[in-house]
């Protein structure tokens, strides 16, 4: 082999060498990326157990339990004249949890065996959210506006109609007519601050539901009524 | 000059540049110290290489970490491969996760420390003189020691927010017994880099943190 082919031959190799040890080569930092996603949460739960008053008969049937799915049913008893409290109430805790503003909406429908005027109706089943609140650990404090008018019981949210004779509930939002569908009855900040889901904590606010013994037309009524939290 | 001096003169440079590839070849390393794993994630995953020889290179999504994932942590095991012919240390330095708002995630809420020292792939350097060290407060599994701090919040032993600049994590002796011109399959260490992070009511919103890990000269203990 030529001396000049030989050297040439040479450099090459020494080329390729130096070329796979730098590939080779080892590195002295390393990356870790990171990421997380938080979405929007809310939820509803029963606040506890629900406390039924001046009833002639009924009970309730499937009552509140604390963080649990908000599913109760209650039997209002006896309506008519022959109760001879000034009202039927029940009143039933809810709780809500989230990590972003929410709005509290309720949608209710009322059916009555009745087919006269003086059936009882969704304006004859008072309705109204008590005072909300906002305590434990790892609840953030916040204002909430109450679209309704609060307990339907109370002098200012009703009154004998002086035409017809017949009670009724006239405050802003205190009556089910007024939630024949989805209509905004809470809503307010974010309520959870970080915490774990395990904290059991939230707003509180107590749903009141009236109905006035009166001379209604016998039969029976079913009122049905859902609550839905949505983050918009 | 003259052209067989030129090439004479280069040949000698490249030969004296491979010698001291050679001779520097695997002072220190840091790389991939084989397949990361995630528990409890919903929507989450992890990817990395498997290869104790490819460069460490993760990338970690926790997933959905509002109370819509019920599960009580979601963890992230990252092993991380070492070699090194001389004592060493390794530090972390993070970036990214700057949010305003205080309910939003923090570095205090993603759960970080080492486990696990052991011999990659069953070889490396015994040192009888010297132990290798996690640096305080990194000693731990963080899924194992979450706590409800007192505001309500779940704290690690040591998160990300332990981590300032450029912090040492982990320090030792020399962790190879070969000088070899590549990375091997074995004669280093590994070790688990843990990450936790416990679903919560955080703001809503999607963060991203970096961490870089490397690997220097370290305290010059014995072996």
């Amino acid at each position: 082999m030529p001396r000049t082919t030989f050297i040439r031959s040479l450099l090459l190799t020494t080329l390729l060498v130096v070329s796979a040890v730098t590939c080779l080569g080892q590195s002295t930092t390393g990356t870790v990326t990171m990421s997380a996603t938080v979405s929007k949460f809310v939820e509803i739960n029963s606040g506890g157990a629900v406390t039924l008053t001046g009833n002639s008969g009924g009970g309730v049937t499937t009552d509140g339990v604390t963080n649990s799915p908000l599913a109760v049913a209650i039997n209002l008893g006896e309506l008519g004249p022959s109760n001879t409290n000034s009202f039927v109430t029940a009143q039933v805790p809810l709780k809500l949890r989230s990590n972003a503003a929410y709005v509290l909406s309720m949608a209710a429908t009322v059916t009555s065996s009745g087919t006269t005027a003086s059936r009882i109706t969704a304006a004859d089943v008072g309705f109204g959210l008590g005072t909300v609140s906002r305590t434990g650990l790892g609840v953030n404090s916040g204002s909430d506006t109450n679209a309704t008018s609060g307990d339907p019981t109370l002098a200012a949210n009703g009154s004998v109609n002086g035409t017809t004779g017949r009670y009724e509930f006239t405050a802003v939002r205190s009556n089910l007519s007024a939630f024949s569908s989805a209509t905004t009855a809470l809503s307010g900040p974010i309520i959870m601050n970080a915490v774990p889901r395990s904290n059991a904590n939230g707003l509180t606010v107590p749903a009141f539901f009236a109905v006035k013994p009166q001379f209604f037309e016998n039969g029976t009524t079913t009122i049905s009524v859902t609550f839905t939290v949505t983050a918009p | 000059m003259r052209l067989r001096q030129f090439t004479f003169s280069l040949f000698i440079a490249l030969i004296l540049i491979a010698a001291a590839q050679t001779i520097s070849a695997q002072a220190l390393d840091i790389s991939s110290g084989g397949q990361p794993t995630i528990t409890g994630a919903v929507g989450g995953s992890v990817t990395g290489s498997a290869l104790v020889t490819d460069d460490l290179l993760v990338t970690v999504n926790f997933g959905e970490v509002s109370p819509l994932n019920t599960n009580s942590i979601v963890k992230v095991i990252v092993p991380i491969a070492l070699r090194s012919n001389q004592p060493y240390q390794i530090a972390v330095s993070v970036s990214g996760l700057n949010n305003g708002n205080p309910q939003a995630l923090q570095a205090a809420d993603i759960g970080f420390g080492l486990q696990n020292i052991r011999k990659l792939g069953g070889a490396g350097q015994d040192c009888n003189q010297s132990t290798h060290i996690i640096r305080s407060p990194f000693n731990n599994d963080p899924a194992l020691n979450a706590i409800v701090g007192g505001t309500g919040r779940v704290t690690y032993s040591s998160s990300l927010a332990n981590i300032s600049g450029s912090t040492i994590i982990l320090s030792g002796p020399v962790l190879s017994k070969n000088n070899s011109i590549k990375r091997q399959q074995s004669d280093g260490y590994v070790f688990d880099a843990i990450f936790t992070l416990t679903p919560q009511f955080f703001s809503a919103g999607v963060s991203s943190v970096t961490l870089i890990f490397s690997i220097a000269p370290g305290p010059n203990v014995p072996c």
